[in-house]
């Protein structure tokens, strides 16, 4: 059960993968809240269809498929980074603070300082304050959870630590929220239930961008991730810097998660419960395996709840994240107990 | 209630066939008489006591009632009638949790019985506003977050309340258990603006001015109707409207028996979701309300934007829709304070037929040709 299957069938488990993640990506292009026929769909990818076909698939199917192919990719692999930093299979982004520090960014622009400066959504700094916010509040967090991190010895209180920062930040959003106006809640509400439209091209490269530089780093790492699994006396025996790695891979989650983030809001449960399925699916430990794999699963489990969230034909739309955990949560429930318990993993 | 006006609308249908010249205006007719009286509240007069029923006061409720008794001052209390449901009017110490209350007292001459409001930071008109500063109008904080203490402090008659749900009604009513009497306000549920009007007759009971609230309503619905039947009678085409705006993956839509839609109809105007028939706002893909927007000719209260550019800034997918390009964007900000107060959340209630007005106007400038936008202004 512990070693990695063998590399053909990984390999071509990989390519299923791969191709339905195709298949899902072409039937988020196709498919939304208004029908398109294939070859109206087919005519606007390539720049020949009506007018407003062509609005609909490049302005807006597109742009929400590839958001979220790239956020469902880093958030899985955010949270795979963090589970295997703790050992801890319920670490994640959202665990560590790293998501309500975002959200406290936001909520902080929001219900203070754009009023404060009568910056109104809709004007030309509103959207750019929103995601610089969420980067900013991100990036505290994992500062001071890095600080933290470099004087302690035991990743355990670290993670307790971000746990309890976690939940200082949610108690700081909550009395922000009780001192703001309706208008201003509705507007933090919904950017909590998280969103893949309304994203430019321009947006679009700069997660994009973000999430490279964060994977690179990330694939970087596959060596001491794979050390960390057998313990941390076992990495420093085979010459891994623990202070040094931990740091890198705290960045690095931060960076990915962060960033999505500011884009889209909090994702919900994919940080936590994909990695899960990864392992699950090539029944492997090892992060060669396991990164790749995390990335690709979530960005399918991204576009599945896009997909469902559009509610195709009527014209109606629920939050995304809504959709997310309740597809994930059966998942990772049925996963734990047919494994009878996924702890013996780390 | 569904049923009932597709059974109308299927005998409307027969009908018209039989005299297809003047259809338009028997549907109207019909529909109106149907829809312009105020449903969530009835009155009921004997002897000097006024039997007040407020019917499901918030979004959801279904059978809920609450039964007021409103007693003269020195009358004596029939018997049968529970001293818990009685307000003895005039009130002279109202709250205001709304500031669609503040317009209605204002509209009647009765500022002075406002002991209290929430929200006070959005309020437009300048002589509440001069109260507000001068201590004499406390706030008394919002829903969620009511200063209790303060409220029981104030000594009011009564609190003009409005039940978004449920259990933040359920909030309010605890303040009964500390002596506060506290009526719901519906009238923001009221689906036609006449019927949201007509709710000025409560309060011109409570403050001693029925008379005034009585004629101020019939002046108003008699403008109202008289504008809308010019419209009909007018050979005028009717533009489709646009209406609200996208919140990142979302668009609300008002249904087209809501408040603005009826407002839209009885303007002249198509709604361009004129098929959506719900109890309140349903969220739609921006795609879906951008597919059918492609075909709009006027684009109405598009969020909180101020000009054309915060449109494009929003959602530059916005740009490309033709009533975006020929700049037929109409908002409701006319007449704002620098706070954020807006005099279309405050006076229109009590007059939809300048609110009417201003939509014909934008709809059919002929018609109106020497009218002033008063709540609404062409964003540029």
């Amino acid at each position: 059960m512990n070693g990695p299957t063998s590399r053909l069938s990984a390999g071509m488990i990989f390519l299923m993968l791969l191709l339905l993640l195709f298949l899902l990506f072409a039937l988020d292009l196709l498919s939304g809240s208004t029908h398109l026929e294939m070859r109206d769909v087919l005519a606007s990818l390539f720049g020949s269809g009506t007018e407003h076909g062509e609005i609909i698939v490049m302005q807006f199917r597109l742009p929400k498929a590839l958001t979220a192919v790239i956020a469902g990719a880093a958030m899985a692999v955010s949270g795979l980074l963090m589970q295997t930093l703790f050992r801890n299979p319920l670490a994640g982004p959202d665990v560590l603070g790293v998501s309500s520090g975002a959200g406290l960014g936001v909520a902080l622009t929001l219900l203070t300082l754009t009023p404060l400066l009568s910056i109104r959504s809709g004007s030309p700094l509103y959207g750019w304050s929103m995601i610089l916010a969420a980067w900013a509040g991100a990036g505290v967090v994992m500062t001071v959870i890095m600080t933290v991190a470099a004087r302690m010895r035991d990743i355990m209180s670290v993670l307790i630590i971000g746990l309890l920062l976690a939940g200082a930040i949610s108690s700081i959003v909550s009395l922000l929220q009780y001192f703001s106006n309706e208008t201003m809640l509705k507007t933090y509400v919904i950017w909590t239930m998280g969103n893949l439209g309304n994203m430019s091209y321009m947006q679009i490269k700069i997660l994009a961008l973000a999430v490279a530089a964060g994977s690179a780093i990330a694939l970087l790492m596959v060596k001491p991730l794979n050390a960390l699994l057998m313990g941390e006396i076992f990495s420093k025996t085979v010459g891994v810097n623990l202070k040094r790695t931990r740091l890198i891979l705290l960045a690095t989650a931060s960076i990915l998660a962060g960033s999505v983030t500011a884009f889209c809001g909090p994702i919900a449960f994919l940080g936590v419960a994909v990695p899960h399925i990864a392992r699950l699916i090539f029944s492997s430990n090892d992060h060669r395996i396991l990164m790749p794999a995390s990335a690709i699963c979530g960005a399918v489990i991204l576009l599945v709840s896009d997909l469902i969230s559009t509610l195709p034909g009527s014209g109606q739309i629920v939050p995304v994240n809504t959709v997310t955990s309740l597809i994930g949560i059966p998942v990772v429930l049925w996963i734990i107990a047919g494994r009878k318990g996924i702890g013996r993993r780390f | 209630m569904r049923f009932s006006f597709i059974l109308l609308a299927a005998i409307l249908a027969l009908y018209s066939c039989n005299s297809s010249d003047n259809s338009g205006k028997i549907s109207a007719d019909a529909q109106r008489a149907v829809k312009t009286k105020a449903t969530r509240f009835s009155l009921e007069e004997k002897d000097d006591i006024t039997r007040l029923v407020i019917n499901d006061p918030w979004q959801n409720a279904s059978g809920e009632q609450l039964v007021f008794y409103l007693v003269p001052h020195g009358e004596v209390i029939p018997a049968k009638i529970s001293p818990e449901n009685v307000i003895r009017v005039p009130v002279s110490r109202m709250i205001c949790m709304s500031t669609t209350h503040l317009a209605a007292l204002s509209a009647l001459g009765a500022t002075d019985v406002i002991a209290g409001a929430s929200g006070t930071n959005l309020v437009y008109d300048a002589s509440l506003r001069k109260s507000i500063e001068e201590g004499i109008i406390p706030d008394v904080g919002y829903e969620g977050s009511l200063d209790r203490e303060l409220i029981v402090a104030l000594r009011p008659d009564l609190l003009m309340a409005y039940g978004v749900s449920a259990s933040s009604s359920e909030q309010m009513r605890k303040m009964s258990d500390m002596g506060v009497k506290v009526i719901f306000n519906a009238d923001y549920l009221e689906e036609h603006p006449l019927a949201r009007c007509e709710w000025i007759k409560i309060f011109g009971l409570l403050t001693g001015k029925k008379e005034k609230a009585d004629s101020l309503y019939s002046a108003v619905t008699e403008n109202y109707l008289r504008l809308a039947e010019m419209v009909r009678d007018s050979s005028e085409s009717r533009p489709a409207v646009l209406l609200g705006a996208p919140w990142e993956d979302v668009w609300y839509i008002s249904p087209s028996n809501s408040y603005i839609g009826s407002l839209i109809s009885d303007a002249g105007g198509q709604y361009l979701f004129d098929d959506l028939t719900a109890p309140n706002s349903l969220p739609f893909a921006v795609e879906a309300v951008f597919r059918r927007a492609t075909r709009a000719d006027v684009w109405i209260n598009p969020g909180t934007a101020g000009s054309l550019d915060e449109i494009a800034e929003y959602d530059h997918r916005m740009t490309k829709l033709a009533v975006y390009k020929s700049g037929s964007v109409w908002n409701n900000r006319n007449r704002m304070t620098p706070a954020g107060g807006n005099d279309y959340w405050e006076t229109a209630v009590v007059r939809p037929d300048l609110l009417l007005s201003d939509l014909i106007s934008i709809l059919h400038p002929r018609l109106l040709p020497d009218h002033e936008l008063w709540y609404f202004m062409k964003l540029k």
